[in-house]
């Protein structure tokens, strides 16, 4: 792909972004909507660069970026341990694979009230649910990607006098990296929705806070900004985790 | 040997149910607090929500807005994820406005639409149908892109005219994926009418849940929670049935549909 094609593909993707707003501008200024209902789009960034630097708005960032870590961090290290243990045991596989069967496609949020009722209003009951959310998509490509280890790599490795043991994390481990971090894109987008739906149910801080409060008030300029926010952050947070897999996947055949 | 083997795999997910409920169950009796009651007090209680009537019409009617939700997102998506994936312009005009609307919450624009809609079932139907939108477009678009190109010039070479290399090479070629991109939306679809009617409360299986979690009726709680988790388990069942006969000649890349919310 030479840098030409590049520049087309991003001016071309900047014109829907661009006739949006435009379009959010015209329905604003001809009159259609009155700003009330659809505040005009200079308004709304505005108040999103003003909000950026007060530090109540910060404070509400954070609180929603401590959730969202500390519940996608537990759905990785359980998605991946458990994939990895289900792809590489029989027995642990039996016992998953039905488990996993019933639990993936039951909606996590419709869980939340008991959630609450077991954890409390606090962080926990949030922690889990965005835990509970990420877990499945990142444990199915886990196991997904370690299942499908090429045998000869394995018994390479045997041949070269590997343990058994060490396989699974010198083999097996780094062969399904690629498809891990395509299960821990999914699950990130997943834990950015999810946070941000509890704080709208039940919370007194974060972002998902914000919107409520703004539409119990009848804001509509502070309901488009935590909206904006959660955009940006997952586009940055996304940004982050492409930078890890470049950095980790170095070496790799693209894919 | 067979027979028994055939027989363990097809109840192994029944099995799974009943361990997770003998768990709960477990788990309330060491807890013994009011606010968790056991599976059994939570499945005695489902008679009674589907038995009254009004309940009944409440889950009828989320049930109807999640299906004309859905319809209409797939026959939506599908076309563009299929166009995205064979033109290139169109697929950078799409990609970098699809990139910015994942991340938001479809439920969370619901107080938004509710000022523009009203309370109504429009609105409902609305987010139901930009959740379920994106991953079937996702899937189209990756289905369409991955097709070999030798299928389709040999489509041209016999006189196939675009459109019709469309409908009779991309979609047959896509659908494995496509339909992997249904599930997933199936099972948003679920969730974002469980969010949405928990946001706007009016009606709907959302309502009664957070109504009863307000009202501290635990049991009602933890019943309704059964009955929208047995409505997910069954649909993707049934989902997976009518997959396993549209391409019966393609194995799935995921047995499980990856969850989105």
């Amino acid at each position: 792909m030479n840098s030409r094609a590049v520049t087309t593909d991003i001016l071309l993707g900047i014109v829907p972004i661009a006739l949006m707003i435009a379009l959010w501008q015209a329905l604003v200024s001809f009159g259609y909507a009155p700003p009330a209902l659809l505040p005009p789009p200079g308004l709304v960034f505005t108040r999103l660069a003003q909000q950026l630097f007060t530090t109540t708005y910060q404070q509400e960032i954070a609180a929603t970026l401590f959730r969202l870590f500390a519940g996608f961090s537990i759905a990785v290290l359980l998605g991946v341990s458990i994939g990895l243990a289900a792809a590489a045991s029989p027995a642990i596989n039996a016992v998953v694979r039905p488990i996993v069967r019933v639990l993936a496609p039951l909606p996590k949020v419709a869980l939340y009230p008991a959630l609450l009722l077991l954890l409390g209003f606090n962080h926990q009951s949030k922690i889990m649910l965005v835990a509970a959310d990420a877990l499945f998509p990142i444990l199915l490509s886990t196991y997904y990607g370690a299942s499908m280890v090429e045998q000869k790599l394995i018994w390479s490795a045997m041949a070269a006098g590997t343990p058994r043991r060490q396989i699974l994390f010198k083999v097996v481990l780094p062969a399904a990296v690629p498809s891990i971090l395509t299960g821990c894109r999914i699950g990130l987008v997943i834990s950015c929705i999810v946070v941000f739906l509890a704080e709208m149910i039940t919370s007194t801080d974060g972002l998902g806070h914000v919107l409520v409060t703004a539409a119990r008030t009848f804001q509509a300029v502070d309901m488009f900004v935590p909206l904006i926010t959660i955009s940006l952050l997952g586009l940055i947070l996304n940004g982050l985790l492409e930078g890890l897999r470049n950095y980790l996947l170095r070496g790799f055949p693209e894919v | 040997m067979t027979v028994i083997r055939a027989f363990v795999s097809r109840s192994a997910p029944l099995m799974a149910c009943l361990g997770l409920l003998a768990i709960w169950q477990v788990a309330a009796l060491m807890l013994k607090t009011d606010s968790f009651p056991g599976a059994w007090e939570a499945i005695k209680a489902i008679p009674s929500i589907l038995g009254d009537q009004e309940s009944l019409i409440n889950i009828l009617a989320s049930i109807r807005r999640m299906a004309i939700g859905f319809s209409v997102a797939v026959l939506v998506s599908i076309p563009l994820g299929l166009m995205m994936g064979r033109s290139r312009a169109i697929a950078s005009f799409f990609n970098p406005l699809l990139m910015i609307t994942y991340p938001v919450p479809k439920a969370a624009l619901m107080p938004i639409i509710l000022l523009w809609l009203g309370v109504g079932d429009i609105a409902k139907m609305l987010v139901i149908f930009l959740g379920v939108s994106l991953p079937v477009i996702y899937h189209s678009f990756q289905g369409a892109k991955a097709i070999e190109e030798k299928m389709l010039w040999s489509g041209a070479a016999m006189g196939l005219s675009a459109t019709q290399r469309m409908i009779r090479i991309v979609l047959p070629a896509a659908l494995p994926e496509i339909l992997t991109g249904c599930r997933t939306g199936l099972v948003l679809a679920l969730i974002t009418m469980v969010t949405s009617e928990m946001i706007a409360r009016q009606s709907g299986a959302g309502n009664i849940l957070f109504n009863a979690l307000d009202m501290g009726q635990y049991d009602t709680v933890y019943a309704m929670i059964i009955i929208i988790g047995a409505m997910g388990i069954g649909l993707d069942a049934a989902f997976e049935r009518l997959r396993a006969r549209l391409v019966r000649w393609s194995e799935p890349a995921f047995e499980i549909p990856l969850s989105f919310a």
